[in-house]
């Protein structure tokens, strides 16, 4: 058996210390040692963005992240962002414009849309487009995914 | 309450836990004990397999078995929902680039791929018939075993079945002007982002199975076949599947990871990576030849389509596709002759199954691509030529079919002046419009249990599994209008045979109709359950109580729903179960063996402009209208024919498998398999729909999802036709395909020109 | 995925003694989003994984130093495509480097990263053989600067020698006003590896620099000093005939899947005449 390492990390506010294999992914180690499968495995090779979550500020593949790469770091994914059992804006706002069919990459959208509007508080739609481009939704729902963002973003003060 | 009812848009029943990741879809399920599962597989098509030695595998640390078809019951089980052709593991041969020849149960995902990577199989590989071509060869070797069905005279070929379809004497019928043409489509595949996912998990003396499958009830009946046991001890549970597409309507590795955990007697987990998914489901591809007789005043004489489909390696439900895709070949038009003659034919791939549009968007793409072209003989406007063809209400299509259920010209008008059909573009531009049809389910049943509760609130029974389609939401609707009870007390169960009644399979967009009509005529029976509580708790005659919408109606007064029940139901509480069905019967002497249930109709018109440098095309406006009778929930609707469209642009842009030459797929997984990305959508998308009311299911809706899907790809080249003049024939268009026609045109034009 | 060893030296001299022990053992890991790939399809297998993100050596970020801007190992393409100086001066690396990948990917994947796998197809690997960059490794004998255009050469392979790291990329400050352009063929709009790529800079005496990839084993660079490319009012007849010398490098192989031989070469042209134009109006506005 691969020797395992304790690392430490901080997922959704909540201090974390984990043993992890070398060989282990985030995703992996979010998912089946930390029980948080809100972030989903699709393509395994950073091309679907189903396992998108955000590592120090910055949205990531967590498939092409291994698990002992963020000891130390602060990650955050689906689970984090609803507080209180309330929606974030950007939850509510992909509910409310019909972004979600299947659900399966939604999870991985939300996070990208979180990072691009924490980012661009006001983007356009072409920044939109460009800054969930590393999300595939198969169910074709982009365009409401779009009117989700820009109207999460228009609800932000300028 | 008035926001919950037919008609408008609640938010999304199970979107909380879609947008908060607390949706439990089949990976995410890790029950206490679980071995995780491996697949072992050759990296060729076509091998004999000689011999295979688990030794060292088995002495990894965790793996628990080894399963290999000689563990198996002799002879190897086979299964299939139209052929009992696919043996639970590849049987002394694999037959196609991926198919498993064993499979390992470890106590980690880590040890079951380095044993999996351990086990030797010796093999001798063997050339594959990877084409059409291939497969119709003089001499060719055979796909599939004779034996599988004897007393087939086409048993000695690779042809699995032949459809011969139509009416009227195509030989006999004159025409002005003939023109045919070859087609091809490329063999695609679903790409949901969900994976492929199986549990199995020994039940007492029974097996609980859980499923990424669209057809939870079709699955129960294959494994309690393969595996020996009565229905009611297989229960499966099939959580939301996160997209099917048709990819999921039938079973897979089920029966191979339920024999592991019969085998190990732990719960076993199968998640199949997503090269391991392109490998197991594809689309059929086609080679289409269509001939279009068409007179000078524009009307359609004949039309003959012979479509050869490659289905792979496995039947799975791919000769049905072929059947019913081909069917409706000659498209929504009147015709005075069709002739059609489709086969499936057996090749050493990816065996091919349902894809939304069933067979349809494949045929589709030549009969209406090769319409255009006869428009352009007799110099006629190609949304003319539509109009004046297309059948009206209550015109016969095939005179042994469903009659026109829609008004269909509307759609097309709709589409045409929402396109600008015929003002002027600037240089570079073209137009493009194409009309899809498909026929909705031929044979169809759905039962539904509706539970009112003693405080008011309701439980909905239904099997339909719902991947995105938002069937959920649509029955949680029709119990809310039926029942006047607002949708947060409204739960709808799905995706258990133990638990939801039967329902036959979850396809050819039949559940709003089928299920819908199933739910609405268990909340009746409820409404009149509550007609005879009342009557009861008042004495009076229950011929003198209505109910409907929440309020029941006595001689001298209204009543809530929770008025009747809490005196009806007394102290010990208690429900109203409320059951109803929906069916539709199949008809022996019909060529499909049903009718259509209803059509979906769809019409697509696209602006195109083309780089002629480099042949990229972009599309500046997409403009989708179907025909929906009635939208239950009007932005689901949107989002079904958005996302058909968007999914149609994948075929019709960028997605083909690239084989080897021996059979493998090269570009597996999502690297060099291309899908449409946010920033490969049309400019402006806009979508519209009819509503007439005239469809079969509940206040009039017919059933839709895959209508926008099935002339995306015609529309699309017609535009670049149009912009350029090159002739397109072969899918997808991808940059390079576009510029190669390019240069044909150039270089034909200047053999004109030197002539 | 294997199972290997991790490493996190927190000191280049540290990472130095791990690769000298290790030798052909280890990998180099630094953004991850093509060696964790190889390393779940088994096509990298090294025993020992050594993760350079955290040497400050490697940290620097991007700094101007002496007339050159100096792009630390370790920075992401998110942060190369943002950098006002680059964006300004180094105009076709920001845009390389704003099209590796996706958002997700351009946050992990790192220049020295992108260079060091060697890919023809890489993106910033074009620019950066316009701009003349050198390349700085870190080895047991101490610092070695490489000319990027003697560091290629086939996919994968580098002349950088065993036991070296690199710890940053040098991009010399152009004497006066350039123009410059990237672009790249792909399949589909959203992110895809390029079946071509190609960069130009064009200077105020008219000087050409083109460089392309994915159309052989390497990355090509051709300087045009004839300034027939950059005159607008050469005849283009005049200015094919250059660029038909420009793109005789180009070797496409025919086994690709992304596209064939013919339609790279094709491309190759109308690519070139596209960054031309695009380089020489940038040029001319400032």
């Amino acid at each position: 058996m691969t020797r395992t390492v304790p690392i430490s990390l901080n997922v959704n506010g909540r201090p974390r210390t984990v043993d992890v294999a070398p060989n282990h992914t985030l995703l992996e180690v979010l998912r089946e040692d930390l029980d948080l499968t809100g972030t989903k495995e699709c393509c395994l090779v950073g091309e679907c963005g189903a396992c998108t979550v955000i590592v120090d500020g910055r949205s990531v593949d967590s498939c092409l992240m291994l698990a002992i790469e963020a000891d130390g770091a602060d990650v955050l994914t689906v689970e984090g962002l609803a507080a209180d059992g309330r929606l974030s804006p950007l939850q509510a706002a992909f509910l409310d414009k019909g972004g979600v069919q299947c659900g399966f990459c939604i999870p991985g959208q939300i996070m990208s849309a979180h990072a691009l509007l924490a980012e661009n508080p006001h983007p356009s739609r072409a920044e939109v487009e460009e800054g969930i481009a590393g999300n595939l939704c198969r169910c074709g729902c982009y365009e409401q995914i779009f009117e989700a963002i820009l109207a999460t973003a228009e609800g932000v003060e300028r | 309450m008035s926001r919950d009812r037919i008609g408008t848009s609640p938010n999304r029943v199970g979107g909380i836990g879609r947008v908060t990741g607390s949706q439990q879809y089949v990976a995410d399920i890790k029950l206490p004990d679980a071995l995780e599962v491996k697949l072992v597989t050759l990296d060729v098509a076509r091998a004999r397999i000689l011999s295979i030695d688990s030794t060292a595998a088995l002495a990894v640390p965790g793996v628990h078995a080894v399963l290999t078809a000689a563990d198996l019951p002799q002879p190897v089980p086979r299964f299939g929902p139209q052929f009992i052709d696919r043996p639970v593991l590849a049987d002394g041969e694999t037959k196609y680039h991926g198919e498993p020849v064993a499979a390992v149960a470890a106590e980690s995902k880590d040890a079951a791929e380095e044993a999996a990577r351990l086990v030797k199989v010796a093999y001798e590989e063997l050339t594959p018939i990877v084409t059409i071509a291939d497969a119709l060869a003089p001499g060719a070797d055979l796909v599939q075993d004779p034996s599988i069905r004897p007393n087939d005279p086409l048993a000695g070929t690779n042809v699995l079945r032949e459809h011969r379809f139509g009416w009227g004497d195509v030989d006999a019928t004159p025409a002005d002007v003939v023109v045919e043409g070859d087609y091809t489509f490329p063999m695609v595949t679903h790409f949901a982002i969900e994976t492929h996912a199986y549990i199995a998990a020994p039940d007492g003396d029974g097996i609980s199975v859980w499923s990424t499958i669209q057809h939870p009830n079709w699955l129960q009946r294959i494994l309690a076949g393969v595996l020996g046991m009565p229905l009611a001890k297989v229960r499966v549970y099939a959580p939301d599947p996160g997209g099917g597409f048709g990819g999921k309507q039938h079973a897979k590795y089920e029966p191979l990871v339920a024999f592991l955990a019969l085998r190990t007697g732990r719960p076993c987990r199968l998640v199949l990576t997503l090269e391991e998914t392109f490998k197991a489901v594809r689309r059929t591809t086609t080679q289409v030849h269509v001939r279009t007789g068409v007179m000078s005043d524009g009307s359609l004489a004949f039309v003959e389509v012979d479509a050869d489909y490659n289905i792979g390696a496995y039947a799975d439900i791919a000769d049905r596709v072929v059947a019913k895709g081909s069917y409706p070949a000659a498209g929504p038009y009147r015709i005075p002759a069709v002739r059609i003659l489709s086969r499936s034919i057996l090749t050493h791939t990816t065996p091919a199954t349902a894809f939304r549009g069933f067979g349809n968007p494949q045929v589709n793409w030549a009969v209406e691509s090769n319409l255009d072209a006869a428009a352009r003989a007799i110099g006629m406007d190609r949304l003319e030529i539509r109009l004046k063809n297309v059948a009206r209400t209550g015109d016969t299509l095939n005179p042994v079919d469903t009659r026109c259920d829609g008004e269909w010209d509307q759609s097309v008008r709709k589409a045409a002046e929402m396109i600008g059909w015929g003002s002027p573009l600037p240089p570079g531009r073209g137009r493009g419009i194409a009309l899809g049809i498909k026929s909705g389910p031929t044979t169809g049943l759905s039962y539904s249990t509706v539970r009112l509760l003693s405080d008011g609130s309701v439980i909905v029974l239904a099997g339909t599994s719902d991947m995105g389609q938002g069937a959920r939401t649509v029955f949680a609707q029709i119990a809310a209008t039926e029942l006047g009870v607002p949708l947060e007390r409204i739960a709808v169960v799905m995706g258990d045979t133990s638990i939801v009644p039967y329902d036959q399979q979850t396809s050819a967009s039949r559940s709003t109709v089928l299920m819908g009509n199933a739910v609405l005529s268990a909340c009746r029976d409820v409404q009149a359950k509550l007609r005879a509580m009342a009557a009861r708790v008042h004495g009076i005659h229950e011929a003198s109580i209505t109910a409907e919408g929440g309020v029941v109606r006595l001689p001298d007064r209204e009543l809530s729903v929770l008025e009747v029940l809490k005196p009806g139901l007394g102290r010990m509480g208690g429900e109203v179960i409320g059951n109803g069905m929906a069916r539709k019967d199949a008809e022996p002497d019909h060529p499909l063996s049903g009718s259509a249930a209803f059509f979906e109709f769809n019409c697509t018109a696209v602006e195109a402009e083309v780089d002629e440098e480099t042949g990229d095309i972009t599309i500046v406006k997409h403009v989708t209208v179907s025909d929906v009778g009635k939208a239950l929930n009007p932005l689901q609707v949107r989002m079904q024919d958005e996302g058909a469209a968007i999914q149609g642009l994948g075929h019709t842009l960028m997605e083909h498998y690239i084989y080897d030459d021996r059979g493998r797929i090269r570009n597996l997984g999502a690297i060099d398999y291309r899908i449409p990305t946010s920033m490969d959508l049309p400019l402006h998308m806009e979508s519209a729909i009819v509503e007439n009311a005239d469809g079969p299911g509940p206040y009039g809706a017919k059933g839709m999802s895959e209508g926008a899907l099935l002339c995306v790809a015609s529309a699309v080249g017609a535009a670049v036709r149009d912009a350029t003049g090159a002739d397109l024939r072969d899918l997808p268009l991808t940059p390079e395909v576009v510029w190669r026609a390019l240069r044909e045109r150039d270089r034909k034009n200047a053999e004109v020109t030197a002539r | 995925m294997y199972a290997f060893a991790y490493e996190r030296p927190a000191t280049l001299a540290e990472a130095l003694a791990l690769l000298e022990a290790h030798g052909p053992d280890a990998r180099l890991l630094a953004g991850g989003t093509d060696l964790i790939i190889r390393l779940r399809d088994g096509s990298a297998r090294p025993a020992v994984v050594i993760d350079v993100k955290r040497i400050p050596e490697l940290c620097g970020g991007i700094r101007e130093e002496d007339g050159r801007l100096v792009i630390g190992a370790s920075t992401v393409m998110t942060d190369i495509a943002a950098d006002a100086r680059v964006r300004r001066r180094f105009t076709a690396l920001a845009e390389a480097a704003s099209v590796v990948g996706s958002v997700q990917i351009r946050n992990r994947a790192t220049l020295a990263g992108n260079i060091c796998n060697a890919s023809p197809a890489a993106d910033t690997a074009t620019p950066l053989l316009v701009y003349d960059a050198t390349v700085v490794a870190a080895g047991p004998g101490g610092l070695r600067r490489i000319p990027i255009d003697d560091f290629f050469v086939r996919s994968g392979v580098t002349t950088l020698a065993p036991g070296e790291i690199v710890t940053a990329v040098e991009l010399p400050f152009p004497d006066g006003p350039i123009g410059a352009a990237h672009t790249r063929r792909t399949r589909r709009r959203g992110h895809d590896l390029a079946s071509v790529t190609l960069s130009c800079a064009v200077d105020a005496t008219g000087r050409t620099r083109i460089a392309y990839g994915s159309v052989g084993p390497r990355p090509v660079l051709v300087v045009d000093e004839s300034g027939i490319l950059a005159d607008p009012v050469a005849p283009a007849e005049a200015k094919a005939a250059v660029l038909e010398t420009v793109f005789a490098g180009a070797s496409p192989s025919p086994r690709s899947m992304r596209a064939s031989p013919e339609y790279r070469l094709a491309m190759l042209r109308v690519l070139g005449a596209r960054a031309i134009a695009t380089a020489l109006d940038r040029m001319a506005r400032g």
